[in-house]
């Protein structure tokens, strides 16, 4: 044999590879000290190909109208927090395109979605993105009403049609579905139930989360420089946290994050918050870790004494820190909950456009929509969702902040300070990208196979309800 | 604008959370007591003369039941559709068992 024969190294297949020498982030949760349950723990992920992924459908504004046409009338979108419509008779104006439904409390365990418009000559019979109360729903044009529950009550000089018949005037609806605190509404008639559509491994989640024991205590609302999907993109890895966010990844497991899809429409990313990303090894110690430790919701936390003793780790330290700021907040005993919900990232999305985050440092609600005249801009949309104080009274859920273009995310009342930094960051990016789509002389993007997977398999369901038949 | 208070009713009849409407020297007036602080504004709707007061009170602010605008009840700002105009705001205290309010 040749001195001089390489042994061949074994290549990992497409979408097997890691960021070499890291411990994975189920080995990093493994070694905290109140284990993790068996929906983080879970492994999902599954190589999807590698081809890349055409640039129209972020730059073309007939793909947009497409999208309307066939993806938002057939998905189950999140309207609204039921929190936002306690008692019989509130309502909330969701907007999605040119649709917009009164999404209304008809009774104690019953919501519905009624089209907004009145079925005489069209006018909106609530405006667009309100809420209120209702008794019943009046044309402020001519007075035509509608009881709550869709009947027509009065069409004003009713001599003058003799045509109308009641029954055929009730106000039309969208389906709809309550899960954990969420209304969710759906345009088709035909479509699976939520609980299908989500799968029954992500209800196994969802399930265990306790969202809707949450009240919001922070709304803030925003357009973004960008097509609704490429906002969405933004946050679905932890790859650019290295570059975008260099103030996070001394105490982020960025690269070595986990990511997982389950069925067509829900995917999730897992990025270990307290230890050094494996980009900075050997930069950083345990205590610089917990000194850059950017906390979500900060604000919980307030001033706690962060020196280390010898041998401690970061992750630990925060995670106990965390368990006990929330467990004053919520009044709750929190020593069964793991270390890793506690402190962990968990980035779920809702196909088409709600991410779920049930980590309880990071308890946020993400959502995105197109805006309906410019395919170039996504109304973006962070709730903070904290835990009802047990044995309080429940708080009303926080006005809408709204931002404009040049005002900071931190400028919003409520938004922690830290975490707004994170968010302008993003924005910075979208500016530049949806800019350099329409520059670009290639055709495609190109993904990483297993830390750009959530992007792949969200392009992949766009393409299903866009392409597959109306 | 009179400079004098007018007793508006006793102040147990607005306890914390509840609301109370009745006619002024000819203006129909509504006072809010939002978490112990006492709001006075107009009853009426500037949208189409609806009546507000039976409108739900959260976050400080007043939806009208009839048509959804929503109003501010420190300032009587309108903040929605279809309500585009403010609605009157009054001052209001407290004199011993008695709410006034200043038209």
């Amino acid at each position: 044999m040749s001195e001089h024969m390489i042994e061949k190294r074994q290549e990992p297949a497409p979408g097997e590879a890691r960021y070499p020498g890291e411990p994975s982030t189920q080995e990093i949760i493994a070694r905290d000290r109140v284990p993790a349950p068996d929906w983080v723990r879970s492994e999902s992920y599954e190589f999807l190909g590698d081809a890349d992924i055409p640039i129209d459908r972020y730059i073309d504004p007939e793909f947009a109208q497409k999208e309307f046409d066939h993806l938002w009338t057939r998905t189950w979108q999140f309207a609204c927090r039921e929190e936002i419509i306690p008692e019989v008779g509130d309502y909330y104006v969701y907007d999605i395109g040119r649709h917009s439904f009164i999404v209304t409390r008809v009774a104690a365990g019953e919501v519905r979605a009624y089209y907004n418009a009145c079925l005489h000559r069209g006018t909106m019979l609530r405006a667009p993105g309100t809420d209120g109360c209702a008794k019943e729903f009046k044309c402020s044009f001519h007075g035509w009403t509608w009881t709550l529950d869709g009947s027509l009550k009065q069409a004003l000089c009713d001599w003058d049609f003799p045509h109308v018949e009641a029954e055929k005037f009730a106000l039309p609806q969208a389906r709809v579905e309550l899960l954990a605190g969420f209304v969710f509404i759906n345009m088709d008639e035909n479509a699976p139930s939520l609980a299908e559509y989500l799968g029954a491994e992500f209800l196994s989640h969802i399930n265990q989360w306790g969202l809707e024991d949450r009240y919001t205590y922070c709304h803030v609302s925003k357009s973004l420089p960008a097509n609704w999907k490429l906002s969405m993109a933004a946050f679905m890895e932890a790859y650019h946290v290295l570059d975008t966010h260099p103030q996070v990844a001394p105490s982020n497991a960025d690269a070595n994050s986990q990511y997982d899809f389950y069925g067509e429409h829900v995917d999730r990313f897992i990025s270990s918050l307290g230890v050094v990303s494996p980009h900075l090894k050997g930069q950083y110690t345990e205590q610089d870790i917990l000194d850059q430790f950017t906390l979500g919701d900060s604000s919980v936390a307030g001033d706690v004494p962060r020196k280390l003793e010898e041998g401690e780790t970061a992750r630990q330290r925060m995670a106990d820190i965390i368990r006990e700021a929330f467990e004053t907040q919520s009044n709750t005993d929190l020593s069964g909950v793991s270390d890793s919900e506690l402190l962990d990232c968990f980035s779920y999305t809702l196909f088409p456009n709600t991410f779920l985050f049930p980590g309880i440092s990071l308890p946020m609600v993400y959502r995105f929509r197109p805006d309906p005249d410019n395919h170039r801009r996504t109304i973006y949309e962070v709730f903070f969702l904290r835990p009802v104080p047990q044995g309080g009274e429940r708080p009303d859920p926080a006005e809408t902040v709204y931002l404009n273009d040049d005002q900071s995310f931190t400028e919003a009342e409520g938004m922690d300070p830290g975490f707004g930094a994170i968010l302008d960051q993003d924005t910075e990016n979208l500016i530049l990208q949806q800019a350099g789509l329409e520059a670009s002389a290639k055709p495609g993007i190109t993904l990483g196979n297993y830390q750009e997977i959530r992007i792949r398999h969200f392009e992949r369901a766009v393409d299903k309800y866009v392409k597959g038949a109306a | 604008m009179s400079e004098e208070y007018v007793r508006f009713c006793e102040a147990s009849e607005i306890p914390p959370g509840a609301k109370k409407h009745a006619k002024v020297n000819g203006a129909w007036v509504l006072v809010c007591n939002v978490k112990g602080r006492l709001l006075a504004v107009s009853a009426i709707c500037s949208h189409q003369e609806k009546p507000l007061f039976t409108g739900r009170v959260r976050n400080c602010k007043i939806s009208c039941p009839v048509h959804g605008a929503r109003f501010d009840l420190e300032t009587g700002e309108a903040l929605e559709l279809p309500a585009t105009k403010p609605i009157a705001t009054y001052a209001v205290r407290v004199v011993g068992d008695w709410v006034e309010v200043r038209l």
